[in-house]
């Protein structure tokens, strides 16, 4: 399936499942996402589980509490959200593992570049600030206190915010030497 | 001192470090010598206590280096003082508003007396006494990173790791570099891709391979002999090249003078 | 704020994205102006630095930490164009590329933080840096986290009333706007003070950073 046709279809797939509210046809959605995770299955259903699990749980409890005290409680609201919300975490990381974001934006050359190419400073960037996070934990004998982890946010923060200057300088004329704007 | 029963280590589905084992005694100069990707920095992490293995252990000074131990604040606190990591990019391990503050971010947290001498004595003795009072991240890669070496010398460790320290330095400041540390009364494992600087920087050597896997563990001298291990290691390599007017190629490694 | 997808009805994301994209040709068109072959490369590392900022941890009194945004630093430092455009582009790389989700709730994180957080923040720096510059920076980086918080809250305390079933049994998100204006709000008085300290003190540190494009 190309790239593109499956974010179509990706997309479509949210709106449907937004869009309709019988237990019945979600839990069919899901199970159809499930089937075409294929080998998948697992790892796709732990992202998806854990992604959500925080905030589902906060808002489920909090809701079965509310609603048994004012006596509007509906259990299939519970199910419904709760399934709804798994449907589209499961259609979203089944998405993640499969999408190539580099046929599926060929359409526009511009977001093309622009998304691959913020997609690979985020990785190299993602590194280099664990490697920060590493360093503090490192070079920190007792634990840190309020000041210290605030000079350290601060630090990379600032550290960071002046690489991006400096890099977004290099790749440009790294692209302008590859001949890349000469429209 | 350090002891590594089948050290195995992976990530995203990746073998990073494969059973290693070795052990180093207190006051020895290690070299580890390895291309980039074959493991070196986890290693190093590992030994810093900030990741853990997967498979097998090892033990700092007769105890399991465990996740668990490491939250012990006591031992925390010995261990982090007596065994501390440069990073390959200084800029990692600076974060505070001067020099002076930086070197003496260690001594202040173990409350110790006298840390303005102690501050002064590391940073001239790693030549950065000048810049006490300038923020770190106005220095050079060089300076920046003898400012992190003072900071870690001023706790008096015992073991210090050191991540590809040379990577980025020009010849003047590496040669600086291999002094400081042969002088250094402290036990040492210098990470390293360079063949050539690999045999100032320690006696003993280990190498890692492509495969994460310790291939090696002796003197260099016998190392730079094998030819079969260091191709192996792709520790050399061949290419074309001239020799008094004949081209031809063999496996040699770019000597530094 | 990450928002499971599922919670906002489609009643209310199809309508923001429609006004978000009117948003994003608008900025796009400025930039365009200012800037020139150097705008993409320079959104994708914005995009890619604001996604570092997000992973900055702000300690809070009593051991817990929050994730800081940036808002007010991106737009401070570097215009409020560029961040809504760079917070827009990091949002759709969670949302499809790390697989984080939050394709629905897009939209509303775009303009709330991205535009809306980040025009104040600018906004009421740029009113009350005369007066003093800290106090200024840590007013504009406390509200470009509680405006946001404001209108998240208002999006999500809407949901049962724009789409709840014929029995009264809501569909997305359940509570109303009695809930969700102080569940939110709340905290993020306490990360917006975290905010406002932490923008403060990265703020000394790049004072000098020109900014690429935009009025400097």
């Amino acid at each position: 399936m190309s790239d593109r046709l499956m974010l179509l279809t990706y997309l479509a797939g949210v709106l449907l499942a937004t869009s309709l509210h019988d237990l019945r046809v979600l839990g069919a959605g899901l199970l159809l996402t499930a089937a075409l995770c294929g080998r998948a299955l697992p790892r796709v259903l732990r992202r998806a589980v854990l992604a959500i699990l925080l905030f589902n749980s906060v808002v489920t409890v909090s809701y079965v509490a509310l609603s048994l005290w004012q006596g509007t409680f509906s259990p299939r609201y519970v199910l419904l959200v709760n399934l709804r919300v798994l449907l589209l975490a499961t259609m979203t990381f089944l998405l993640a593992e499969r999408f190539n974001p580099f046929r599926a934006f060929a359409f526009s050359p511009s977001l093309l570049f622009l998304t691959s190419l913020c997609y690979s400073q985020v990785l190299t960037l993602r590194r280099l600030f664990g490697e920060f996070r590493h360093a503090f934990r490192s070079r920190s004998i007792v634990r840190p206190g309020l000041r210290d982890l605030y000079r350290h946010g601060a630090a990379t923060a600032a550290f960071f915010m002046r690489k991006s200057v400096s890099d977004a300088g290099e790749i440009a004329r790294a692209m302008t030497s590859r001949g890349f704007f000469n429209d | 001192m350090i002891e590594l029963e089948r050290v195995g280590y992976a990530y995203g589905g990746r073998t990073v470090l494969d059973e290693l084992s070795f052990s180093m005694a207190p006051g020895e100069k290690t070299v580890l010598l390895g291309v980039n990707g074959s493991g070196k920095s986890t290693l190093l992490k590992i030994l810093n206590g900030l990741i853990f293995p997967c498979r097998g252990r090892w033990r700092y000074k007769g105890r399991e280096i465990t996740a668990r131990l490491l939250k012990d604040r006591d031992f925390s606190r010995t261990f982090r003082r007596q065994v501390v990591l440069l990073f390959q990019s200084p800029e990692a391990m600076i974060f505070n508003p001067t020099v002076f503050d930086e070197i003496a971010f260690g001594p202040r947290q173990l409350g110790l007396e006298d840390v303005d001498d102690r501050v002064r004595h590391w940073a001239g003795r790693v030549g950065v006494d000048a810049f006490l009072d300038r923020p770190p991240f106005d220095l050079s890669g060089g300076e920046k990173q003898k400012v992190c070496l003072a900071a870690l010398l001023v706790l008096e460790p015992e073991l210090l790791l050191l991540d590809e320290p040379t990577a980025n330095l020009d010849p003047r400041s590496t040669g600086w570099l291999v002094d400081f540390l042969q002088d250094l009364p402290v036990t040492t494992l210098v990470t390293t891709h360079n063949l050539s600087l690999g045999a100032e920087l320690g006696e003993r050597t280990l190498v890692l391979s492509e495969e994460h896997r310790l291939i090696y563990d002796g003197r260099i001298d016998d190392l730079l002999g094998d030819r079969e291990k260091l191709i192996e290691a792709n520790l050399v390599h061949r290419h074309r090249h001239r020799h008094d007017g004949t081209e031809h190629r063999h496996y040699h490694v770019h000597q530094w003078k | 704020m990450h928002i499971p997808d599922g919670f906002i009805s489609p009643k209310m994301y199809l309508p923001l994205y429609a006004v978000a994209a009117g948003c994003w040709a608008w900025a796009i068109r400025r930039l365009r102006r200012t800037l020139d072959e150097r705008t993409i490369p320079w959104l994708a590392v914005l995009a890619a630095l604001s996604f570092i900022l997000m992973m900055v941890t702000i300690p809070l009194p009593g051991g817990s930490s929050v994730h800081a945004t940036g808002i007010c630093l991106l737009a401070v430092v570097f215009g409020v164009w560029p961040a809504f455009l760079a917070i827009s582009l990091v949002l759709l790389i969670q949302a499809l590329l790390f697989g984080t989700g939050g394709i629905t709730s897009l939209p509303l994180n775009a303009l709330a933080m991205g535009l809306v957080g980040g025009a104040i923040a600018a906004g009421v720096f740029r009113t009350l840096k005369g007066w003093n510059e800290t106090a200024a920076l840590a007013a504009a980086a406390w509200l470009s986290v509680m405006v946001p918080a404001f209108l998240v809250a208002l999006a999500l305390g809407l949901q049962p009333l724009i789409a709840s079933a014929e029995d009264g049994t809501p569909l997305f998100f359940p509570f109303g706007v009695e809930v969700t204006l102080p569940a939110l709000l709340l905290p993020h008085a306490l990360l917006g003070v975290g905010e406002g300290l932490l923008t403060v003190l990265v703020y000394r540190l790049v004072r000098d950073l020109r900014r690429e494009g935009g009025a400097a």
